[in-house]
Formats: structure tokens, C-alpha cells, sequence
């Protein structure tokens, strides 16, 4: 069952996106395709969130954008990640790694 | 730190948005191409899918949305909040910025309109005073003969006009008591110059300024408003001036107040007068207006050449002289620059202790709400907006501050009026857009001041953290910056209490002066002469003998006098005298101040006579008296009496025999040594001269008695300007006063601020550290030990910013050099009593914490953590 944007937190969606970007420059549909085929459907992303939050980070200064062509020859407004955003990127994946193991860890004893 | 970047305004265009969301639905659209739907269908599932498009839009320009408004409205609702929590903290330091900005800007609105401001005349930067001088005397009174006006007016080719003035006072008796009034005598091109004309009424015609032409006078707003009760109709009325039938054909602005604020009225004096012709008779003060784009520099120039030329022609009278061209708004401005400025640095000083202690407020005040910003920090607000926020409480503050500082500034010149009338331009300050402007600048430059240092430690992530956690444990509680800011007040207090100390001195100096003559008891006033009357020598003679006399036969008075210039005030008059006889080239110039008197002078003003004899009122060749100076300097182990001299100024007097040696007095003023002066006896009265009357008792219960006498024997003369002798004295150190008054009142503000700064950091120290305290005392500590302990944390910086005041003061004496009198700018007993004084409050100030330190009771203190 796809996970829809209420479930998903804040801060979460911040975190994929800065991740899917981390690969490469890439434009929104690029990203919301990927956040999908990587999740395997999981996860899906609405536009609604997707946008804002793509405008919040780059506002930020953790991506930055430029506009190019697309694979089909379509003017589209690419981002990629700054070296700001690189850093947060870390310190948040760590932060979720650290979160995820301990909850893994309390439902696995806690069993 | 980026975080003001956020403040910033940054926008997607919407153009560029509607191609980023439009470059999504294609894509979808291919793709549902590619998974075979026919191409319009393709698209409606495409827009379908992707949602409501106006409402992401909208979202995106949310994330843009300037927050700077809203987030401005929401601080100020905070620091409003704030500072009705805490009304103490807020009202402290509201007054301190009242009184440090009022301050500040009631100084600035002083310097903005004397020093800063043009003159209140059309392109007054065009304006110049020109005077004649010997560059070999240092007479400040430049006169220049009308006649070399006239030619310099021809000559010239950088002014546009040159315009000269004398001024008298004259008997105006169109009104039941005749009133002594103020009259300009001014010169053809006057009102060129001035480029002003009259509000009501006409200028001269060029009938008026003719010789024999009829008289007219232009009045002053001020004379019109007292006398007249500013009625339209005057002109064309007529005033009896001395007798003269004179016609009043205008009244001037009331911004007009020149040759000064007590100007009545001005009449054409013509330029073919008889005593204008003497190229040695000078009797104008010259102003002139440069042609457009002149420099001063190119005027000067040009006037030398001129005046080389006149040399040339005039040998005689001409060659010596030089010219001298200043813009008139530096020659009005004279000596107060030094003292405004002086004043500015001590307010300016003045401020920033107010600034550091409201800093050490904030500092502890940012240490006790540091429970409330780790919140907010852990709620997620980016640091920028937690400063922006305690930024706005500071300028809150400030502002409230500032705008009850403003009253003070509006109060100004009332303050500057009544306590240095003499001040230049002092009718000029007034608040203004510009003061205000300059109060809302200080504002900002006192949050920024006061504001970020506390704002940017208390929102030290770090600090807050750990502060979070050491609060109740912390027992060092030693605040280094806090110190280093009460270290700083206290040097700046000390600087301040120097300079006042010293000035304090001057004064205490200058009354224990011996001025050689014996000022107490002594009645001076004025007659109203005028010039004109110095034709007939004899009869004026006649005149000044009967007035002396009657007030000498007057029960009451013991002795009565004149003399040109009022005896310790000053007045200069100083010219080149030449030795009849002869003198060699190798010996220096008699240059001598020169005193008018009558032969009663040194009787009535008790000055003694050293050798030979008072000189002689007689019709025969003049005589003089010099003083002990002059003997000395010029004359050193040789006789004086018996030589004759000629004055090269003083067109009247031909060569005069010196008969006499007096005692030096300080004629010139108090606060200056007795320079070699020469008493020439005219019992002439002229404008200017001064009546010394001495009498038994008070010297003012004297007046009417005096004023009716004289009444009695010339009805038409008014009689004006009584003073006692020693009220002019004082009347001549007013601006002297003025500075000493507001340094005194500025130095015991800043050293109040300084002691409440130490007070507070102390107070604020020991709380933090009463857990210690009764710690140590549980463990057998004597009271005794922690008051001594806290008395000296508090002295020690006190120490330390006494020695850093002493140095500051030590580099600040320049300032003060030229002001001081008797007293050296490193006087070392007022430097030391000074320190001496602030030990001792600052002692008082941490006396105080430090014993309630000691009387903590170590079981409550314990029993509470």
C-alpha cells in the first residue's frame, strides 16, 4: 500500500529528495518518478509536497537549480545539491540512521 | 552567518513556475502516451493526476512569501510582551537611553545649528569678513577706514560687493522716557551684500544714502514687536533719534540679526561723510559676498594685490597693512567650536557608558531566559530570527527611549539660552526633521551597540545547551565580559570626572586670582553717545567732567570714573606705539593694549601708582600712564617717565608724554596676565565707554539714584547696562560656566551609571555563586573573608578602570588644553582626587552585595539545591 505525503514526515521527504539529488541533477518529475521506482510504489509523492518543498530547500541554499534540456529536448529547471546541502544531507542521514536502529533495535528485544 | 540573507526578499517568478510545473504534466502526458491512450485523453489524466495547480503555486510562493513584515509584527508583539514582564528592567534602561540619547541630540541640535548649518542668509557660504590688519600688532579689532572700503570696492574683482557697518547706541524719545536703542550704521550695498530685504516697507533710495539726503532708518522685527506691537502701519512714521527726526521706511525679517541679536534699526551712513575721509580713521567692520565659484583663497589674493597697490599709493597709511578675508560664519562661530565639541565628546562618552551597562543588563538578563531561547532553538527557529527578535526588544527599548529623549532635545535651547546667552547662533537651535532623524540614528546605532553582543551569546547554541544543564551546579559564575564592561564604564567616568575636575579647578583658580584692582563695590552702566559727537572734543569733555562730578558729590558714592572697555572683561585694543624719540632697530616693537580713561581711574579702581604721577586732563598734549609690564618689556632697567609716544592707530592723538608708572592689573580679563598696557587720559565719553561708580554699599541699590542724576542734567540721554563690576566678570566666563556646569553634570551621571553597573554585575555575580558562598561557610569560612573577597572583585576592576581612565584622560587633555586656567591639563592632585573619589563610591557600590553575600545562610542555600 502506498505510503501517501500525511504519512510521510516533514522532514523525511526533505532528507529523499536531498538523497535522489545527491546522484545527479535532476528535475521534480525526475525526482518524483525515482522517490517511486526506488520505494518500489511504497512511497509516493505528491506534487502539492514536492514542489514547495523542492522551492524550501532551494531557498535554504541546500539545492540549487538551473534550468536545461530534458532528455526529450524540454526546458526543464534541474537541481542539484550544494555543498550546504551535502552536509545536511549527512548529519540528517546519520541522525535517521541512529533513530531507525534504535527503534529496530527496542521492536527486535522488545519481542 | 547567511541567516540575514533570509531577510532579504527572493521570488520564483511565476513565468519560470508555470514552465517547471507545465515540464511535469508533458512528461506525465508521454507517459500515459507511451501506455497507449489516445493523446487528448493522454493529457486530461496528466493535468488530473498532477492536482489542483493554482493551489501548489500557491504553496510555492508561500515558501517566498516575505516573512520580514510578519515576523516584525511578531517580535514587536514580543518585546511588547516583554517588556510589560519585566517594567523594571524596561524603565531602567528606557531612562538611561532618555537621558543618554536626549542628551546626545540636545548637544548635536547645538553643534547642527552653530556649527553645522549655513547662515541664515541667501548662499551664506558666499559671506566673508574683511578685515584690515598690522601684521606686526595683535589687535583683534580690525576696523577699516571707510574711505579704503571704497577703494577696495573699486579695485577688487572677486567680490561682488563689500559693505562695511559701526554700530552705537542712540537715544530714541519719540515715547514718554527716551530708550536707548541699537543703531547700525551701515554702507551703500548693504542690502546687496545681505541679498535679504525688508518683510514691510522699502530699501534705502539712493536720495537717503547721499550726504545731507533725508534721514530713514530700517527697524529690526524685534524693535517693531516690543515697541510698536508689530503694527502694519509704522512705515512711514517717524523716530527722534538723538533729536533727529528720522523716518521709518521698513522692517526687517526676524531672521535678520546682524551686526547681532540686538540690533533695533539700521541707517545709511553716505559715503562722502567728513571723518570717512582719513585713511587713518577706521571705523567699519567690512563684510563681503564673493562673486559665484570665488574661493576664499582667490579673494585673499586678490585683496593683497589690491591692497599692495594702495600701499603704494598711500605709503603713509597704506603699506603696512594687510587683509585679512574669513568666511563670517567661522568669525561668528569664534571660540565656541572647541566648546560644543567638547561638550559632544562628553554626551557621546556619556552615552556609550549607558550603552555598556544597559549591555551588562541584557547579558544577565539573556543568562536568565536562557530556558525560553533553548526552547525556541529546540523548536526548531533558525538563530537569525531568535536575534532578529532580541534585537527588536532592544530597539524597542531604544526607541521609547528616544522619544522621551526628544523632549529633552526640544528643551535645548532654552538650556543653551539660559545658561550661555552669549553662544552664537543660540536663537537658531530648535528641534528640527534633522535632530529628530539624528535621535532615530542613535537609536539604531544603540541597539546594534547594545543589542548584539547579548543577542548573539545568548543565542550561542552551545552555550545555551549547556547552560541548560550547569545552571543549578555552575559555581564559577565568573562573567568576563560582564567585568570588562564595567571596567570600561568606570574608565570612561573617570575620563569624563577628569576633565571636569580640571575645568572645576580653573574656576576655583580664577576666583582666587588677584586682578590688581579692587572689583567689589563697583556700579557700572552706560550712556547712550554716539560718534557723532566726537567732533566737538571740547564740549564732550565738558560733559563727561559734569556727569563725574555730580556722581561724585551723589551720598553713596566714593569715587567715580571711566574708562573705554569695562576694566577685566574682555576688550582689546591693542596698537603700535612709536617712540618719539627715537629707538633702535634692534629693539623690539612697543606694541601695548590701549586703555581710554579718565585720571579718577586709578583712584576709583584702586590700582596704585608706582612712580610719578597720574596723567593730566588738560587741552594741552596728552599724557599717559603705562603699567609695570610695559616698563619692563620695553623699557628693561631704564626710566620710562619723560619719554613720548604716538600711537600709528589712533588718528587723534598726536605724540603723548608717559608720566606715570601703575601696578599691573588684568584688564583684558581674568583669566589673562596684565599685558604692557598704556592708559591714555580722555574723559571723553564715546559708545563704548563705561561708567565705574564706587560705591559705599551695594553697588545695584545705587542705580536709580544714578539713573536720576543723570536724568536731571541731559533728560534726553538714556542710561543703561547696569551691572555690578563683578557680575560682568562672570557674565564673561559664562560660556566658561556653561562647560563646566554640563561636564560636572555629565561626569556625575556616568559615574552613577558606572556604580549602578558595578552594583549589578556584582549582585548579579554573588547570586550566581550563593551556593559557594554557603558552601563555604557550612565548611567554616568567616564572614569576614567573603565580604573582602567580593569588596575586592568589585575594587580590583574598579582599579583597573581607574588606571585605563587615567590613560584615556591622559590622551584626551588636548581637548581640554587652551580651556583650562592655572591649572596644567595633568594636574596630578585633581587626577588623584578624582581617582581618590571613585575608589571610594565604587567601594560604597560593592560594599553593599558583598555584605549581603556574607550574611547567606548556609543551611537555606544548601537545603534549596
Amino acid at each position: 500500500m502506498p505510503i501517501e505525503k500525511s504519512d510521510l514526515l516533514q522532514g523525511t521527504l526533505d532528507m529523499l529528495i536531498l538523497k535522489i539529488v545527491e546522484l545527479g541533477p535532476v528535475h521534480g518529475y525526475g525526482i518524483s518518478q525515482r522517490i517511486r521506482q526506488i520505494s518500489k510504489e511504497v512511497l509516493q509523492v505528491q506534487q502539492g509536497s514536492l514542489y514547495p518543498a523542492l522551492h524550501r530547500l532551494e531557498k535554504r541554499g541546500w539545492l540549487a537549480a538551473e534550468w536545461g534540456e530534458s532528455e526529450k529536448g524540454r526546458q526543464a529547471k534541474f537541481y542539484k545539491l550544494s555543498a550546504k546541502g551535502r552536509k545536511q544531507l549527512e548529519s540528517e542521514e546519520s541522525n535517521w540512521n541512529r533513530l531507525a536502529g534504535a527503534v529496530a533495535n527496542i521492536l527486535q528485544t522488545a519481542q | 552567518m547567511s541567516w540575514w540573507k533570509s531577510l532579504l526578499p527572493k521570488r520564483a517568478s511565476d513565468a519560470q513556475m508555470n514552465s517547471e510545473l507545465r515540464f511535469h504534466i508533458d512528461e506525465l502526458t508521454d507517459e500515459n502516451i507511451a501506455a497507449g491512450m489516445p493523446p487528448d485523453e493522454a493529457r486530461r489524466r496528466a493535468i488530473l493526476e498532477f492536482g489542483g495547480q493554482e493551489k501548489i503555486k500557491e504553496e510555492v510562493r508561500d515558501v517566498y512569501r516575505i516573512r520580514l513584515l510578519d515576523a516584525t509584527v511578531a517580535n514587536l508583539k514580543s518585546a511588547f510582551r516583554f517588556i510589560r514582564k519585566s517594567p523594571t528592567f524596561s524603565a531602567t534602561v528606557i531612562l538611561t537611553l532618555a537621558l543618554g540619547i536626549g542628551a546626545n541630540s540636545a548637544v548635536f541640535s547645538a553643534i547642527d545649528a552653530i556649527l553645522l548649518k549655513p547662515l541664515p542668509f541667501p548662499d551664506a557660504d558666499q559671506l566673508m569678513r574683511v578685515d584690515q590688519y598690522n601684521p606686526k600688532t595683535s589687535s583683534p579689532l580690525h576696523l577699516v577706514a571707510p574711505v579704503r572700503l571704497e577703494d577696495w570696492n573699486h579695485l577688487n574683482s572677486t567680490f561682488q560687493a563689500l559693505t562695511g557697518y559701526y554700530s552705537e547706541d542712540v537715544s530714541e524719545s519719540t515715547g514718554p522716557l527716551p530708550e536707548r536703542v541699537t543703531r547700525a550704521w551701515v554702507s551703500p550695498r548693504f542690502f546687496q551684500v545681505w541679498a535679504v530685504s525688508p518683510v514691510l516697507g522699502r530699501e534705502f533710495t539712493p536720495d537717503e544714502e547721499t550726504l545731507n539726503g533725508p534721514a530713514a532708518a530700517l527697524i529690526s522685527d524685534r524693535f517693531w514687536r516690543r515697541r510698536f506691537n508689530a503694527d502694519p502701519s509704522i512705515v512711514g512714521k517717524n523716530l527722534r533719534l538723538d533729536g533727529h527726526l528720522t523716518l521709518v521706511v521698513g522692517v526687517m525679517t526676524p531672521s535678520f540679526l546682524f551686526p547681532n541679536r540686538e540690533a533695533d534699526l539700521w541707517c545709511p551712513i553716505p559715503a562722502g561723510l567728513s571723518y570717512g575721509q582719513a585713511r587713518q580713521n577706521n571705523w567699519f567692520v567690512v563684510i563681503g559676498r564673493l562673486k559665484p565659484g570665488v574661493t576664499v583663497a582667490q579673494a585673499r589674493a586678490n585683496l593683497a594685490t589690491v591692497q599692495a597697490q594702495l600701499g603704494r599709493q598711500f605709503p603713509k597709511t597704506d603699506a603696512e597693512l594687510s587683509v585679512g578675508v574669513e568666511p563670517l560664519k567661522e568669525t561668528t562661530i569664534g571660540n565656541s567650536r572647541r566648546s560644543l565639541w567638547l561638550l559632544f565628546s562628553s554626551v557621546t562618552l556619556l552615552l556609550f557608558i549607558a550603552c555598556t551597562n544597559i549591555v551588562a543588563l541584557l547579558l544577565s538578563r539573556s543568562a536568565q531566559r536562557h530556558h525560553e531561547i533553548s526552547v525556541r532553538f529546540s523548536l526548531g527557529a533558525p538563530r537569525g530570527a531568535l536575534i532578529a527578535q532580541l534585537l527588536t526588544e532592544t530597539f524597542l527599548l531604544a526607541l521609547i527611549g528616544c522619544g522621551l529623549g526628544l523632549f529633552l532635545a526640544a528643551a535645548a535651547s532654552d538650556i543653551f539660552r539660559s545658561l550661555a546667552a552669549q553662544l552664537p547662533r543660540v536663537e537658531e537651535i530648535h528641534l528640527d526633521g534633522r535632530i529628530v532623524l539624528y535621535s532615530l540614528a542613535c537609536s539604531v546605532v544603540v541597539t546594534l551597540l547594545c543589542g548584539l553582543v547579548p543577542a548573539i551569546r545568548g543565542t550561542r547554541r552551545s552555550l545555551s545547551a549547556s547552560l541548560a544543564q550547569s545552571s543549578r551546579s555552575q559555581v564559577s559564575g565568573r562573567n568576563p565580559l560582564q567585568w570588562l564592561l564595567v571596567g570600561v564604564q568606570v574608565a570612561l567616568a573617570v575620563t569624563l570626572l577628569a576633565g571636569a575636575g580640571l575645568l572645576l579647578r580653573s574656576f576655583q583658580q580664577l576666583g582666587r586670582v588677584n586682578p590688581g584692582f579692587d572689583a567689589a563695590h563697583i556700579l557700572t552702566f552706560q550712556l547712550s553717545m554716539n560718534w557723532g559727537e566726537t567732533g566737538d572734543l571740547k564740549k564732550l569733555r565738558q560733559f563727561t567732567d559734569r556727569i563725574l562730578e555730580t556722581l561724585r558729590a551723589t551720598p553713596g558714592v566714593a569715587a567715580a570714573a571711566i574708562s573705554v572697555g569695562a576694566p577685566g572683561t574682555p576688550f582689546r585694543y591693542q596698537t603700535e606705539l612709536k617712540l618719539t624719540e627715537g629707538r633702535a632697530d634692534t629693539e623690539p616693537k612697543i606694541v601695548a593694549e590701549n586703555r581710554f580713561v579718565s585720571a579718577s581711574y586709578f583712584a576709583t579702581m584702586r590700582i596704585p601708582l608706582l612712580a610719578g604721577e597720574v596723567c593730566r586732563e588738560t587741552d594741552g598734549p596728552p599724557t599717559l600712564v603705562v603699567n609695570r609690564t610695559f616698563a619692563d618689556n620695553y623699557f628693561p632697567g631704564a626710566p620710562v617717565i619723560g619719554h613720548h609716544v604716538q600711537s600709528m592707530n589712533l588718528g587723534y592723538s598726536g605724540p603723548a608724554a608717559i608720566v606715570g608708572i601703575s601696578a599691573d592689573a588684568r584688564e583684558t580679563g581674568l583669566d589673562h596676565l596684565p599685558i604692557p598696557t598704556a592708559y591714555w587720559c580722555a574723559p571723553i565719553a564715546e559708545p563704548g565707554t563705561y561708567f565705574l561708580v564706587r560705591t559705599h554699599n551695594a553697588p545695584m541699590t545705587m542705580a536709580e539714584t544714578v539713573r536720576q542724576q543723570i536724568h536731571e542734567i541731559d533728560p534726553a540721554r538714556s542710561v543703561y547696562d547696569f551691572a555690578p563690576l563683578e557680575q560682568r566678570f562672570s557674565d564673561a566666563l559664562a560660556e566658561n560656566r556653561l562647560r563646566t556646569v554640563l561636564l560636572t553634570f555629565f561626569a556625575a551621571t556616568a559615574l552613577s551609571l558606572a556604580c549602578i553597573g558595578l552594583y549589578g554585575t556584582l549582585s548579579y555575580s554573588i547570586n550566581v555563586r550563593q551556593r559557594e558562598v554557603g558552601l563555604r561557610l557550612a565548611l567554616g569560612a568567616l564572614r569576614g573573608q567573603i565580604v573582602r573577597q567580593f569588596l575586592w572583585q568589585g575594587l580590583a576592576v574598579c582599579i583597573a578602570g581607574c588606571l585605563a581612565g587615567w590613560a584615556l584622560a591622559a590622551a584626551s587633555t588636548r581637548l581640554l588644553a587652551g580651556l583650562l586656567y592655572g591649572v596644567s591639563p595633568s594636574d596630578v592632585p585633581t587626577l588623584s582626587a578624582v581617582i581618590l573619589l571613585v575608589l571610594v563610591i565604587a567601594a560604597a557600590a560593592s560594599l553593599v552585595p558583598a555584605v549581603r553575600a556574607a550574611r547567606v545562610e548556609p543551611m537555606q542555600v544548601l537545603r534549596d539545591e
